[in-house]
């Protein structure tokens, strides 16, 4: 398998990922498709580094996108659950007290 | 990359100010659990004074650092003065937030501790963010001063506005995080490096690599790809359009402290990240033909965002009835202007920026602070709420007068001189006349702006005079007086701020 093969499935992961964003109507997938795209580029750090040779920057970035990913979770759900115990809901359609 | 022990000492010695900061916000986390604060002043003195040490240990790098070559710490962050004058611009900013945390009549005060903690932490997450020509490095800062951003945004938990800003503030922050780095990832493969003095060819980097010169003349199609991704990162912690639409939401719903600290902090940071970007990778410095003809490109590019971000957030700021949100929405204006001296693209058009920069932060700041002691007596935000109020606390509404007008852009307040540069480095000879249609633009915007600004005087002054009183708060009356005086003297007393901000730029290449 060449670097193509590794390049189509990280765009098909990104891709999917952004569609996941602005179609759904709900946080936590919203916070899926943010997790996608960041895997998306993960799999083109690994591919590069991997074909087109070079030290070890490539393979860093995987480590620090994995706890990235984490940091933000962690993050984004704990203000999703509050947001849940004010609103009972997880829609942002449903809370919308601020707009013009 | 690896390296010895000595020179791990001597990289510990030159990040010292970042292990202050570093050391202070821990120690604030356990003075707050060991003390238990209801009062939050002793903790916010005590970040104040971190924050001190931290300029003064930044300013002794900074007379140290003008030579021609760099050091740079672990390899990875450069100390040079371009970095010092953002990090420096940071802590003068948080120092204000902070004592407007103290003052924040509506600021319950349980886990105070906490608000100190993250927006420290904010700050580290600017240090690394704009001291830094490697992208991993950026992309850790920008993620840090993120996260910070978000908890601060939902910092009042019981309240819904601020925990719905918290969510709107993590989605578009999360998307546009993941944009940046795919398009990053994308920069990688087409050049085998994250070092941009690598890219830019000024430095040699390990394992195969290759210059951007190269990867525009072999696949110039993909690098406008990775261009446009990494530029979209940039635009939402700028809030510029078409990347702006978290920050009436979360400016209004945020604590007002921390909707002051995105508008300036935060904001110069996105600014200095992308400066130092577009400066390393097109600028000067030996650059090839094709990367400078490519770099014009991209100034075109940002000259249409320029123009489009400031009509959409001055239009939209003429429509609101919340002071808050119209200071959102002229924030987003701001970040227009200041493109305008980026979209230039050349040494002078930074250097104006980095000026605005510096004025943005005199008059921006005592806006906020006005609309903080006055929301703070009202308990609301509306234009009504502030009908009359201009003949109980004068000093307060003529400083806030005076930072109007000065956002305005109107003598003799210093935004009439940040604009003054910003036009002309845009009428640059050099760009034979190219963004005059942008100059035009930032004119017409500037007197559409008046429109709305002149309205909140209004409101203080020429309203029936209110039933309300209002009590004193001479700290912050103080504060605000300072700052509206520096507002008109740093006009008449501009040359040394000038040949300051130039002194931080000139180096950044060597």
């Amino acid at each position: 398998m060449g670097l193509s093969a590794y390049l189509t499935v990280s765009i098909l992961l990104f891709t999917l990922g952004v569609i996941c964003i602005i179609s759904r109507r709900n946080v936590l997938y919203v916070l899926m498709g943010i997790e996608m795209i960041l895997n998306a580029s993960s799999i083109n750090f690994a591919a590069f580094n991997r074909f087109n040779g070079g030290g070890l920057e490539g393979r860093m970035f995987v480590i620090f996108i994995i706890i990235l990913a984490a940091a933000e979770a962690a993050v984004a759900l704990a203000i999703v659950l509050n947001v849940f115990h004010l609103f009972h809901s997880v829609k942002p359609s449903e809370a919308d007290l601020l707009r013009e | 990359m690896f390296l010895t022990g000595d020179i791990h000492a001597k990289s510990l010695g030159l990040l010292a100010p970042e292990l202050v900061l570093v050391a202070v916000s821990l120690l604030i986390l356990v003075l707050d659990l060991v003390w238990k604060e209801r009062d939050s002043s002793r903790l916010g003195w005590i970040s104040i004074g971190g924050l001190a040490l931290t300029s003064f240990l930044l300013l002794l790098a900074f007379g140290r650092s003008g030579g021609p070559e760099h050091e740079t710490a672990f390899a990875l962050v450069t100390i040079d003065r371009f970095g010092i004058f953002f990090k420096l611009f940071t802590c003068a900013a948080l120092a204000v937030v902070i004592f407007f945390v103290m003052q924040d009549r509506r600021e319950r005060k349980s886990h105070i501790g906490e608000y100190y903690f993250l927006l420290l932490g904010a700050a580290i997450g600017i240090f690394f963010m704009v001291g830094t020509n490697n992208l991993l490095l950026l992309v850790l800062g920008l993620e840090l001063l993120s996260l910070a951003s978000y908890s601060l945004a939902g910092f009042h938990k019981a309240e819904r506005r601020s925990a719905e800003a918290a969510m709107k503030y993590v989605i578009f922050g999360g998307l546009s995080a993941g944009v940046m780095v795919y398009g990053i990832s994308l920069l990688y493969g087409l050049t085998g490096t994250l070092d941009l003095r690598v890219m830019a060819g000024v430095a040699q980097g390990e394992g195969v690599t290759r210059s951007l010169a190269q990867a525009i003349t072999e696949s110039p199609g993909a690098v406008a790809i990775a261009m446009v991704m990494i530029l979209g990162g940039f635009s939402y912690k700028m809030s510029v359009a078409p990347f702006h639409f978290w920050a009436p939401d979360v400016y209004e719903g945020a604590p007002t402290p921390v909707t002051t600290f995105l508008a300036v902090g935060s904001k110069a940071a996105g600014f200095g990240a992308l400066l130092r970007f577009l400066a390393v990778l097109f600028q000067d410095g030996g650059a090839a033909e094709a990367v400078r003809a490519y770099g014009l490109q991209v100034g075109s590019l940002l000259a249409l965002l320029a123009a489009v971000t400031m009509t959409i957030g001055n239009l939209a700021a003429m429509r609101q009835e919340s002071v808050k949100r119209m200071l959102a929405y002229s924030s987003v204006a701001h970040a227009g202007y200041l493109l305008v001296g980026v979209a230039a693209m050349t040494s002078e058009g930074f250097e104006a920026a980095m000026f605005y920069l510096v004025a943005y932060y005199l008059m921006n700041l005592g806006a906020f602070g006005v609309l903080l002691y006055f929301s703070g007596e009202t308990g609301e935000e509306t234009f009504d709420s502030l009908d009359g109020l201009g003949y109980k606390a004068p000093l307060i509404s003529v400083a806030m007068v005076v930072f109007l007008i000065s956002l305005t852009g109107l003598p003799p307040m210093i935004g009439f001189l940040g604009k003054w540069k910003l036009i002309q480095a845009a009428m640059d000879p050099a760009l034979d006349g190219r963004l005059l249609w942008l100059v035009i633009c930032l004119v017409l915007n500037s007197v559409v702006s008046l429109y709305y600004y002149l309205r909140v005087a209004k409101h203080l002054f020429l309203k029936q005079p209110a039933e309300r009183s209002v009590r004193p708060a001479p700290a912050l009356t103080g504060l605000l007086v300072v700052l509206a005086v520096l507002n008109v003297l740093l006009l008449a007393y501009a040359r040394p701020l000038v040949e300051w901000t130039s002194a931080s730029f000139d180096l950044i290449l060597r």
